[in-house]
């Protein structure tokens, strides 16, 4: 990870809501459209990517998200060792999708904060500040979702039942938590 | 506010998307034959009817994919939701 500073500074907790930043932790977003592309990453990742619509596939050390028909986000399970910006994922993808033609590898760890939810009021909390309807999806592990809460764009990932993982655009993620904080402050 | 169903992420609210304008306008094959008139129609003019009409919208909050929608603009009555690339579903 880049030395950028840390937008979230401390852990906040609610009754019913723990909120905390994770990191570092590698994000990548993959793009591609042929059979072939799919076939590449199964076999580079032994991970396949889910391709149903609004799910996510798991591996040992890798989870990916389904964004759009030819998109992905790849993001590791586990805190890395080291802080810095080699991954060999994106090393092995690069070489097996990327100079193959198949798709394209963007390295976006830096540029997406990732905020892991924890507590039964998770929904309660996204409910005050997002158009999406959340009944379906918070009883379904594993579902991923994007959306808007209080106008910013999200990516929603239902890890587990009452373990969400959000994904926000850095620039957005101090004001984002703020509101969170006050929101979950009112609930 | 109304209900969109996104051909490719399902139903979602209507401020997750963004209206792309007229569809199924058709470039020119030859615009340097064209008059400044008839390519001044092509570039600006839209229809803008009460009733049925053909549109481009963009789930720019979500997928961010292009697809078309039939829609009544009298009542917001969606008729049809379909992918680019697809012919429509209804006249």
């Amino acid at each position: 990870m880049l030395n950028y500073s840390n937008v979230i500074q401390n852990d906040k907790s609610y009754p019913g809501l723990q909120m905390r930043e994770i990191k570092p932790v590698m994000k990548l977003i993959i793009r591609g459209k042929k059979r072939q592309f799919l076939s590449a990453v199964g076999k580079s990742l032994n991970l396949l990517l889910p391709n149903e619509a609004n799910t996510s596939s798991r591996s040992d050390q890798l989870t990916a998200l389904w964004l759009s028909p030819d998109e992905w986000m790849i993001f590791s399970n586990e805190i890395l060792k080291t802080d810095d910006n080699n991954y060999n994922v994106e090393k092995l993808l690069n070489r097996n999708i990327c100079k193959t033609n198949l798709g394209a590898v963007t390295d976006v760890t830096d540029q997406f904060v990732l905020i892991n939810l924890k507590g039964d009021k998770i929904f309660d909390l996204f409910e005050t500040g997002s158009p999406f309807n959340f009944n379906d999806f918070k009883s379904k592990k594993g579902l991923v979702t994007q959306t808007i809460l209080t106008k910013i764009d999200i990516i929603v990932h239902n890890q587990d039942i009452n373990d969400v993982n959000l994904f926000v655009r850095r620039s957005f993620s101090d004001h984002l938590f703020s509101w969170m904080n006050d929101s979950a402050s009112r609930l | 506010m109304f209900l969109i169903n996104c051909p490719f992420c399902g139903e979602r609210e209507q401020s997750e998307f963004k209206a792309g304008g007229e569809a199924h306008i058709v470039r020119p094959k030859q615009p340097t034959e064209l008059s400044d008139d008839q390519w001044a129609e092509y570039l600006f003019m839209r229809k803008n009817i009460k009733g049925i009409q053909f549109e481009r919208w963009n789930h720019i909050h979500g997928c961010r994919k292009w697809f078309n929608m039939v829609r009544d603009t009298s009542n917001d009555e969606i008729k049809a939701v379909y992918k680019m690339g697809e012919k429509p579903p209804v006249k």
